[in-house]
Order: C-alpha cells, then sequence, then structure tokens
C-alpha cells in the first residue's frame, strides 16, 4: 500500500514539474545570446579596457603624470614617464600589463583630471600575451594621432613658456641696466 | 602471484581509495575527497585544500589597507560584495571612519542582492548534484537578471569590489529602484515555480531528507555558522545578534529549521532568499538621501592596534581581523571564513554513508573553494 501511494505521489509530482517545464518551454523568450554573432548589450558603467580621454579643445589628452593612478593600483599594472614640467606636462609612455589588472576601478578613483576611464569593451581574450599590453597609442583615445598632438601641443607651450619667461628675464634686465644707467647718471 | 594477493577487482578487496576531484563537477571547485570505499559506502574521507591558494591574507597585509578590498572579491567569489563588507568594516572599525547612512542601506541592498545570487548558485548547483538539471538551468536564468542588476550598478557582475571603506563607491544609477522591484517580483513568483519543481519532490526528499544530520552540539562545536548552523536549530543569525549597518533597522525573519540534515539547509536558504527579497525591498523604500561616501582621508595610517569585524555572509559567519602598527599596510591580515569550518565537518558527516549521500551531504554545506583556500 505504502509503495502505491508513494508511487501515486512521484508520479503526481512529475506531472507538476512537467507542467512548470513545460510552461518555461512556451512562454518564455529565449534568454541565450548566440554570442560571438550577438553581443550583450553591458551597462554603461561597465568596467572594461581603459582608454585615456583625449580633450580635443585642449588638443590633448587630460593625463598630466601625476602618478597617482600608478600608486593607487593594488597589483602595479601602470608605469608611465612624464614629459613636460609644471602646468604643460603629459605623459609620452603610458604602460598598463592588463594580464595583471583585476579591473577594480581604483585607479579611476584616485585620478583628479579624470584622465583615465574604463570603457565598455569586454574581449580581452587573445593567444598573444603581448596584446595584453596597452601602450599609450592604444590607450589614448584617437590613437597614436592623438598623442602625437598632445607631444605637440605640450612642446608648444613649453616653448611659448620659455619664449615668455625669456622675454621677461629679458625686459628685467634691461629694466635693472636702464636703473643703473640712471643710478650711474645720477651719480 | 601468492595466494596471500587477491586478485584485482575481487570483492575481497572491499577497500579501495578513490580521489573525487580537484576537477570534478560536484566538488564546485578545486577541492580533492580522497575517499577510503568498502563497496558503496564510505570508510573515510580527507579533503585536500590549497589548490587555490593565492596568499590572499598576505597580499593584503603588504598593501595599503583600501587597496585590500578587491582582492576580497576573490574570497568567495559568489558573493564579493559581502566580502567587501567584511573588509570594510574592519577598516572602519580599525581607522575610526563612519559610514554615511545612505551608503549603510545601500550596501545592505547589494549584500542582500548578493545575497539571493549566491543561494541561487547553491539552489542550482545542488540540485545537479543530486541530478535535476532542469532546476539549474532555470536557478541560472534568474542569476543572470540578478548580476545584470548588479553590473548596471557597480560596472563588474562577479568582482564587484563597489563597497569600500566609509561607504559604497557611487549611488544607484538611474530608475535603479524600480528595475530591482521588478525582479524581485518575478523572482519570488519563480521562487514559488522552484518550490513546486524541487522542494516539493519525493526523490530529492528521498535524497536529502534524514542525510548529513547535525547535531547543534556538533555545529557548534565544529563552529558552523550561517546556514547550517541555522539548519541544526541553532537560531543564530549576526545580521540579528550583532547587527550592522542598516540591518537593526530593517525587519526580517531568521529561517530556523531543527532537523540538521541536507534537506533543512536546503530550505533555510530557499527561505532566507524571500527574507533577502524583503529586507531589499524595505531597503528601497526606507533609504534616505544623503551622501554614499563620506569624505576619505588623503593618507589612511590608523594608530596602532587591531580591530576584529564580523559579518553574515550567505554561507556564514566571514570575519576579518586587522592588526595595524600605525603604518599605512597592516601587520596582518586574517580572514576567517566559513567555508573553510563547514568543510572541517565534511569527514565526519560522510562516515558511513553511500557516495552518492556524500555528495549530497557536500552540496549542501555550500562551501566556495576560494574562500577556504585563501
Ligand atoms: S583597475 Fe585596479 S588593478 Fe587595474 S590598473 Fe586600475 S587599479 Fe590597477
Ligand atoms: S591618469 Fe590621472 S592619475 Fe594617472 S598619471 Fe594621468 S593624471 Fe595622474
Amino acid at each position: 500500500m505504502r509503495l502505491i501511494v508513494s508511487f501515486a505521489q512521484g508520479f503526481v509530482s512529475i506531472l507538476k514539474g512537467m507542467a512548470i517545464t513545460f510552461l518555461n518551454l512556451v512562454g518564455r523568450r529565449k534568454i541565450t545570446l548566440q554570442y560571438p554573432y550577438q553581443r550583450p548589450n553591458v551597462s554603461p558603467r561597465w568596467r572594461g579596457i581603459f582608454y585615456l580621454p583625449y580633450n580635443d579643445e585642449a588638443g590633448r589628452i587630460n593625463c598630466v603624470g601625476c602618478t597617482l593612478c600608478a600608486q593607487a593600483c593594488p597589483t602595479g599594472v601602470i608605469t608611465m614617464t612624464k614629459m613636460g614640467a609644471g602646468k604643460h606636462a603629459s605623459v609620452n609612455a603610458f604602460t598598463m600589463d592588463l594580464g595583471r589588472c583585476m579591473f577594480c576601478n581604483l585607479c579611476i578613483e584616485a585620478c583628479p583630471f579624470d584622465a583615465i576611464h574604463m570603457s565598455t569593451r569586454f574581449e580581452l581574450a587573445s593567444v598573444d600575451r603581448g596584446v595584453s599590453l596597452l601602450t599609450i597609442d592604444k590607450l589614448a583615445q584617437g590613437g597614436a594621432d592623438a598623442v602625437e598632438r598632445t607631444k605637440r601641443t605640450i612642446e608648444a607651450a613649453l616653448e611659448q613658456e620659455a619664449a615668455a619667461k625669456a622675454a621677461a628675464a629679458a625686459a628685467k634686465a634691461q629694466a635693472a641696466a636702464g636703473a643703473q644707467a640712471a643710478e650711474g647718471a645720477d651719480a | 602471484m601468492t595466494a596471500m594477493q587477491p586478485a584485482v577487482g575481487a570483492s575481497t578487496s572491499s577497500d579501495m581509495t578513490i580521489n573525487l576531484g580537484p576537477q570534478h563537477p560536484s566538488t564546485h571547485g578545486v577541492l580533492r575527497l580522497m575517499v577510503a570505499l568498502d563497496g558503496e559506502y564510505v570508510k573515510s574521507c580527507r579533503p585536500v585544500v590549497g589548490y587555490l591558494h593565492r596568499g590572499l591574507e598576505r597580499m593584503m597585509a603588504a598593501r595599503p589597507y583600501r587597496q585590500s578590498v578587491p582582492f576580497t572579491d576573490r574570497l568567495d567569489y559568489c558573493a564579493s560584495l559581502n566580502s567587501n563588507l567584511a573588509i570594510s568594516q574592519a577598516i572602519e572599525r580599525i581607522g575610526g571612519m563612519a559610514v554615511p547612512e545612505r551608503a549603510q542601506y545601500l550596501r545592505v541592498m547589494l549584500c542582500e542582492m548578493n545575497r539571493i545570487a549566491s543561494h541561487l548558485i547553491f539552489f542550482g548547483t545542488y540540485a545537479a548534484d543530486i541530478g535535476a538539471t532542469t532546476a539549474f538551468l532555470y536557478a541560472f536564468r534568474e542569476r543572470e537578471r540578478l548580476l545584470d542588476l548588479l553590473e548596471a550598478y557597480t560596472g563588474a557582475r562577479l568582482t564587484c569590489n563597489w563597497i569600500r571603506p566609509g561607504g559604497v563607491a557611487s549611488d544607484m544609477p538611474e530608475g535603479y529602484a524600480q528595475a530591482v522591484c521588478a525582479f524581485l517580483d518575478g523572482f519570488l513568483k519563480e521562487l514559488d515555480a522552484y518550490d513546486t519543481l524541487l522542494t516539493g519532490n519525493p526523490i530529492f526528499r528521498v535524497r536529502t531528507e534524514g542525510v548529513g544530520i547535525i547535531s547543534p552540539e556538533k555545529a557548534i562545536a565544529y563552529g558552523a555558522s550561517g546556514p547550517v548552523l541555522r539548519g541544526s536549530g541553532v537560531n543564530i543569525d549576526l545580521r540579528r545578534t550583532e547587527p550592522y549597518d542598516a540591518y537593526p533597522r530593517t525587519q526580517f525573519d531568521v529561517p530556523l529549521r531543527t532537523e540538521g540534515d541536507c534537506l533543512a539547509r536546503y530550505l533555510v536558504r530557499v527561505e532566507e532568499m524571500r527574507q533577502s527579497a524583503r529586507i531589499i525591498r524595505q531597503c528601497l523604500r526606507e533609504m534616505p538621501e544623503g551622501e554614499h561616501w563620506g569624505k576619505q582621508p588623503k593618507v589612511f595610517r590608523p594608530a596602532a592596534g587591531e580591530a576584529y569585524s564580523r559579518t553574515e555572509s550567505p554561507r556564514g559567519e566571514l570575519s576579518i581581523y586587522l592588526v595595524s602598527d600605525g603604518t599605512a599596510n597592516p601587520v596582518r591580515v586574517r580572514v576567517r571564513g566559513p567555508s573553510f569550518v563547514h568543510l572541517s565537518m565534511l569527514p565526519e558527516l560522510v562516515r558511513g554513508v553511500k557516495v552518492a549521500d556524500m555528495i549530497a551531504i557536500l552540496g549542501s554545506l555550500d562551501t566556495v573553494l576560494g574562500e577556504v583556500d585563501r
């Protein structure tokens, strides 16, 4: 008797389960994506591959080479060399080794100039290790061109600054010489 | 061949040692179980851990305090936000940081969302362990929607790293509360369907009822926590007994079962998902306006001392102990994870049971190897 009851119960539970699976079969949109042909729309906050935004107005990338991001990184992903000085500074090398990166967002939060961002690109797989080493040409928004333009902007600004300084120094020297001459005339 | 040696495969050589794992679907990670079998029965079982050892505690101790948060993502990777919370709390305690009220609600909401995601993994993989693949697919479908929500908030699906010392890294994106509520509405309905599919299934019940019984005394003696402890009738939930963040201001029930078997642990987790949904709704409703992240000191050098934070992760008590000597890096970081403790109960639990029951028992403990090995 017990056997029959448990058999009946099992049978009913199978029917119930089948009803649910059937409802799911007919009453639902497919939720899977055929990946290489279809790509997911990731959220705008997605933490994907990095880029250094290019500032069109200023004609340069925002980064000033302050190394704050490199200091904030727990795994030492970021290395850079600074170019320029003072107000007119940027980087001429900025390398990220994505093989070590955790996409933790700490570098982005550390940057005071909003100069490093994460994009929604997420396809990192490659057959070559070198691909995960992102140089500045790959990182800068606008590629090597943007880097070149940044370099020119910085150099021009530095030259201008130097010229202004030289002019100021010359003016000062002239003024000093004039004053001396005046002193001489007095004496 | 001498007469003393039994022939290979002869039934007289009753003992056989087999290795389950380190690559085995039922061990949920790289866990190796050395099992001595007498026919279908387990004579002894020795878990071999350490395949996933990365030295996380040492890595965290070698870095400034706030840089250790992303490493905790890799502890319990099914519930990264809960691990983030544990370390953030420890750092807040050692540095005396305050958390804005809105951030407390955001944290609780995120943690509970991650708890549901984690329990859905348990639900799905446990069903799959026992042989019900359909429930596995359904659970992962729901979890996928939840991960999409986490992605919309934090930008990452698994290693979120969004709860930080002193708050939460960002506020909710626009329209997030509605999206979460819509998900919860659908999810609770699904959960009822799962109950019909799995909980009410006589085969599932036969496989889990009365299997792997943990008495309350044994659970306490081993230091079990979370659903394993509450499945044995010990009513301890750190969200209740030592409430933190916004938990004192939320109402929820702590599910409790007294049977102590696999089914009890399963039922506790399923019920916890419902309670988590309740907590998330309350958080969304009662969340005050305000800051999500308090002002942060530029350099963080806490005074010499120590701090201990206990949190209720989906698997149990996840605690972090920090020792500071006044410099920018901690001297010692120690993680007390629930999975390690639960795994240490396994040899005793599986002695004398059948192999298939051993899988059921291991699954019901819901261990995550990332946190066992650290
Ligand atoms: S995301 Fe994290 S690991 Fe990656 S470069 Fe930034 S700070 Fe370093
Ligand atoms: S990206 Fe930002 S933080 Fe990093 S060096 Fe450039 S300006 Fe500094």
